[in-house]
């Protein structure tokens, strides 16, 4: 057939295919071509949006908006929603007492259960409204034009300008972000863009910077924050390769960005869009959270009868048992591997976990001079880094295997940047101290 | 997990099937509204968007495919397609078309009715169409395809109701032929050649529209001669496809 035709078989009956749609529509469908060829609305829009020198700040602008439109109007919500949770803890604690419940129960519930999952449930207004206004801006047309406008950028990294907003939102928080690779219809770009989302500093790392860096780094801490960011964005753009290289050889599939014409949103279609992404992340990472939440608890009271939180909890012996393994990075002390693990519940666990420890309310000027006893500078750093890199949160974790819906993919995450966060934080610790730094 | 589709009677199951950009999502949040459920397809990380759809008291379920542009195996998202219509064999595919982009979206189309599926066609986003000075003949499109053809305007919920009463009604009523393409002489001798031997494989003939898989072959597909490769003794039909692509001649 191939030489009757000189043609492959595939292209011979698309064509012929084609041909009888061709038909079908000369047959059915007739075109009006006005007197003057106008340019339909969608295209003068285009001429803006996408040009090439006004893409760019419009499309900064847009993002800038959207994150103004986020935290301006959901910061409020949240200071709510954690005024809400303290008064119910208290209320729900005194209530206890009152009936008389042992006291390990009360810790459970009031710690454990409104504390922790309290913690994450804050988040909610800020992913609901970031959901709406990236619904809104999807379902009218302009996010695909975005992705075009980073599409280049986005080539250097090997990936597709699709992955850019996920990263973009990974910089709020990695369990959306996550969600929002769903946008990527190739399946190489949206394990890769999961698998480094991490690595954008999301803004629940940002109290561990605030409090190393202010203890260590006076008038220069903004600049030392703002290079763990830097070290963030540079490894994703290395571990992107890597994966590239080594995990999807030739499973890149070619892909036409389509640049569907803008449409006014409709304020139902935008809402369900929200709420399903949104719901999304309460059932799951909740579930999730809540179940880690009481674990961390039992480890920290475990043995019966210990101070919660101390070296003789569970989660004390527990540090102790890892910190030789961070020793060589600077921070071999069980206080920061109980934090470390801790952190897993939520990075800024992180602090809160050291405050417990060392016996400070969660103000970080407290702590501050404690920190400066058993961290230095440059083991601090390497403690930034670790917090950056290491295993992402249990949210974050619960939003990977949601996603991949492969336990294995979810085991790589967590084993890959463990590995990573442990490599990078000796080796700056290692380096800082043949430099002489330390 | 999912729940199993525990369908009440008369209750059937219509699959969403269209190009990304047709409307699609839209069609099916007016049928299903708050009534969805998202999970994945199984073992890939391809979204999985189920509904129910209440009419006159009856439940039905609502199916959204993964917006493709064929039903080749060009993409996992096509794979998902293919093979949910193939197995799962939905009572009613809605074939969201874009009516401003007719002739791109209709390839999908030709490909649903050469795979023998029930089609309803819900021409979308008419209103957008009209607005580009594109007319269509609607009841020559029904005629020539031989499938119900529904104009309709999902962001403005217009032709829902006689786009559920045609799902319905085709779903209870099918039956219609599966389009024939017909194909070059070449192919056409090659396509009937292949069909022979198809016929003599109990298993294919079950779980395939005969001609379409006879197409499907001379496509040389790699994904799906990989399925076929998978029923015992279908070597002699794999080598006669060999053949037949190759050119007689050697």
């Amino acid at each position: 057939m191939r030489e009757l035709t000189g043609e492959e078989p595939e292209i011979l009956l698309a064509d012929q295919r084609y041909g009888f749609i061709g038909g079908l529509v000369k047959e059915t469908v007739k075109r009006r071509t006005g007197v003057e060829q106008r340019l339909s609305l969608t295209d003068k829009i285009d001429r803006i949006v996408t040009n090439r020198y006004l893409g760019l700040p419009i499309f900064l602008f847009s993002m800038w908006a959207v994150f103004q439109f986020t935290f301006k109007l959901g910061d409020p919500m949240v200071g709510w929603i954690e005024t809400f949770f303290k008064w119910l803890g208290e209320v729900v604690g005194k209530g206890l007492s009152a009936i008389g419940a042992p006291e390990i129960i009360n810790s459970l519930i009031v710690d454990g259960i409104i504390g922790g999952v309290g913690a994450v449930l804050v988040f909610i207004p800020l992913i609901f409204l970031l959901f709406l206004a990236i619904s809104f801006l999807e379902d009218s047309g302009y996010m695909a034009r975005a992705a075009y406008i980073m599409d280049r950028f986005m080539h250097a990294l090997g990936l597709h300008g699709k992955s850019f907003m996920p990263m973009l939102i990974g910089f709020g928080c990695n369990v959306p972000a996550i969600l929002a690779t769903r946008t990527l219809e190739n399946k190489r770009d949206r394990l890769i863009t999961i698998l480094i989302n991490p690595l954008m500093s999301c803004t629940a790392r940002l109290p561990v910077y605030v409090l190393f860096a202010g203890a260590f780094f006076g008038a220069r801490q903004g600049l030392v924050v703002f290079s763990i960011y830097l070290l963030g964005i540079v490894l994703a753009i290395i571990m992107g390769k890597v994966f590239q290289t080594f995990l999807f050889k030739g499973e890149a599939a070619p892909f036409v960005m389509e640049l569907p014409p803008y449409r006014m949103p409709t304020l139902r279609g935008t809402l369900i869009h929200m709420w399903e992404r949104g719901s999304a992340f309460l059932r799951k990472a909740g579930t999730i959270i809540f179940s880690v939440v009481i674990l961390i608890w039992l480890l920290s009271v475990l043995p019966w009868g210990v101070e919660p939180g101390s070296k003789e909890s569970l989660i004390g012996h527990l540090g102790a048992i890892f910190a030789p393994v961070f020793a060589p990075a600077g921070f071999g002390t069980w206080e920061a591997a109980a934090a470390l693990i801790f952190g897993l519940l939520a990075k800024e666990v992180v602090v809160s976990t050291l405050g417990v420890i060392y016996g400070v309310g969660e103000e970080a000027e407290s702590l501050i001079p404690i920190i400066q006893q058993h961290w230095t500078p440059l083991s601090a750093y390497a403690f930034m880094a670790m917090c950056l890199i290491y295993i992402p949160c249990a949210a974050t974790i619960g939003a990977i295997k949601r996603e991949t819906n492969s336990w294995k993919w979810t085991a790589f995450a967590i084993g890959y940047s463990l590995i990573l966060g442990w490599l990078v934080a000796v080796i700056i610790y290692q380096g800082g101290r043949l430099l002489g730094l330390g | 997990m999912e729940a199993a589709p525990n369908l009440q009677p008369g209750g059937i199951v219509i699959a969403l099937a269209g190009n990304p950009n047709s409307g699609k999502t839209s069609i099916f949040n007016n049928l299903t509204g708050a009534r969805q459920h998202v999970g994945n397809w199984p073992g890939v990380t391809v979204e999985k968007k189920e509904g129910r759809l209440i009419y006159d008291g009856i439940s039905h379920q609502v199916v959204d495919l993964p917006g493709t542009y064929s039903m080749g195996a060009f993409s996992e998202d096509e794979i998902i397609a293919r093979n949910y219509i193939l197995k799962e064999k939905p009572d009613v595919i809605i074939n969201v078309v874009d009516a401003s982009n007719i002739e791109r979206n209709l390839y999908l189309t030709v490909q649903l009715l050469e795979m023998g599926a029930n089609v309803v066609v819900a021409l979308n986003m008419m209103d957008e169409a009209e607005s580009r000075h594109i007319s269509i003949d609607v009841a020559r499109l029904s005629e020539i395809l031989g499938i119900p053809v529904i104009p309709t305007v999902a962001t403005r919920k217009q032709g829902m109701k006689e786009l559920i009463t045609g799902a319905l009604n085709a779903a209870r009523n099918p039956g219609q032929q599966p389009l024939k393409i017909t194909y070059q002489r070449e192919v056409e001798e090659e396509v009937a050649a292949l069909e022979t031997v198809i016929a003599s494989h109990a298993g294919l003939m079950r779980d395939y529209p005969l001609r379409w898989l006879a197409v499907k072959l001379l496509e040389e597909d790699e994904r799906f001669l990989e399925e076929v490769r998978r029923y015992p003794g279908t070597a002699d039909l794999l080598a006669r496809r060999e053949k037949v692509s190759a050119g007689c001649g050697n």
